[in-house]
C-alpha cells in the first residue's frame, strides 16, 4: 500500500481527528489488525514503523537540510507516541509538546488539551496539564513541585520525573508504570531507526 | 544533582483513599512488582543481582535513567545519521522491499 501512493499528509496534520475511545489507533489504511496492548507486539511496531516512514518521507521532499535532525527526532517522538496508547501519560504529553511546538491554532489546542484533561481526570491528573491549560507558555511549561515522597520511594525517582515525558507531579506508581512502558517504545523507535540506517548505508553487503 | 528531601506539599491531595495499612501493603506489592517489571527492561539487569531491597529500588531507577539518557542520545544521534542518509541516498528496489516489509 505504502509503496504505490505518496500522498501528502499535510490535510491529516492540519486537522487531526480526535483519537477514537478504544485504545486501538487504527488509522492506517493497510493496519487492520488493532494491536492487542501497548507492548512490544510486531502490530505495535507496525504502527511504529508506518507513522515514521510516513513521516520521514515527507521530511524527504519539504524540509530543507539543515532542520532535518532537529525535525526528524521530533518525528521519531511524535511517532512513538502515536503508535502507542493513547491513554498513557507520556504520550499525551509528547503530542501536547509536538502541538504546541508547531504553533497549533488556539482552538485547536485548546480543544487537544480540553481531551487531554478529560482523559487523564480518569487517573492522577499531573499538573502539568492543568497549568498548561491555564496560561499558554514555552516548548517548556513551568514544572510544579513532585509530590510527597512516598514511603520507600529513593531520591532518584525525581531525575526519573523529570526525563520521562509527563513524569513531572506523578505519583510513583504510576511514574514506574509509565517508565516501563516508556522505555519500551523508545527501545523499539532506537531499533527502528537503526535498522533504517543499516538499509541505507552506502556499503550493503547485501545489495552486491 | 538534588539528593536532599524536599517535602513539597501538592494541592490535591493523591488518589490513595484507602486505609494506610491496606493502601501501603498494595502499594509494596505494586511497587516491588513494577520494579522488576522495570529491571527486566534494563540491558545490564543480568550483571546486577542481588542487593538489599532497598538498595535494588534506587539502583533499578538509577539505572533507569541511565538507560533512558543513552536511548534519547541514540535518537539524536540515529536522526543526524538519517539526515545524513535521507540527502545522499536514493531509495532502490531491495530498499523499498525491506521498507514495505517493515510496514506489512
Amino acid at each position: 500500500m505504502a509503496g504505490g501512493k505518496r500522498t501528502t499528509a499535510r490535510h491529516q496534520h492540519n486537522h487531526p481527528p480526535p483519537p477514537p475511545p478504544n485504545p486501538s489507533p487504527n488509522r492506517g489504511r493497510g493496519v487492520a489488525d488493532p494491536p492487542p496492548a501497548s507492548d512490544d507486539s510486531p502490530s505495535s511496531k507496525r504502527m511504529l514503523a508506518f507513522h515514521f516512514l510516513r513521516a520521514l518521507a515527507r521530511i524527504h521532499s519539504t524540509t530543507p537540510a539543515p532542520r532535518r535532525p532537529r525535525t526528524i527526532r521530533r518525528a521519531a517522538y511524535s511517532s512513538m507516541a502515536r503508535a502507542a496508547s493513547p491513554r498513557r501519560a507520556w504520550t499525551q504529553a509528547l503530542l501536547l509538546r509536538r502541538a504546541r511546538s508547531r504553533g497549533v491554532a488556539v482552538v485547536g489546542s485548546s480543544r487537544r488539551a480540553v481531551l487531554l484533561r478529560r482523559r487523564v481526570s480518569a487517573s492522577a491528573p499531573p499538573p502539568m496539564l492543568r497549568a498548561s491549560a491555564g496560561a499558554t507558555s514555552a516548548a517548556a511549561p513551568p514544572v510544579q513541585g513532585p509530590p510527597p515522597r512516598q514511603a520507600g520511594e529513593p531520591a532518584r525517582a525525581d531525575a526519573l520525573r523529570r526525563i520521562v515525558p509527563g513524569g513531572a507531579g506523578m505519583e510513583y506508581c504510576s511514574l514506574l508504570d509509565e517508565t516501563a512502558d516508556y522505555v519500551l517504545h523508545l527501545r523499539a523507535q532506537v531499533q527502528l531507526m537503526q535498522s533504517l540506517v543499516d538499509l541505507f548505508s552506502p556499503p550493503n553487503p547485501t545489495s552486491n | 544533582m538534588s539528593s536532599g528531601r524536599r517535602s513539597s506539599r501538592t494541592r490535591r491531595a493523591g488518589s490513595s483513599s484507602l486505609s494506610s495499612s491496606t493502601s501501603r501493603s498494595i502499594s509494596e506489592d505494586q511497587i516491588s512488582e513494577l520494579l522488576s517489571k522495570l529491571q527486566a527492561l534494563l540491558p545490564e539487569s543480568q550483571a546486577r543481582n542481588g542487593g538489599a531491597h532497598r538498595g535494588s529500588a534506587a539502583r533499578v531507577l538509577q539505572d533507569t535513567c541511565s538507560y533512558i539518557r543513552s536511548l534519547h542520545q541514540e535518537v539524536d544521534n540515529l536522526s543526524e545519521t538519517l539526515a545524513e542518509l535521507l540527502a545522499s541516498a536514493d531509495v532502490t528496489s531491495d530498499q523499498a522491499a525491506v521498507i514495505r516489509s517493515l510496514l506489512m
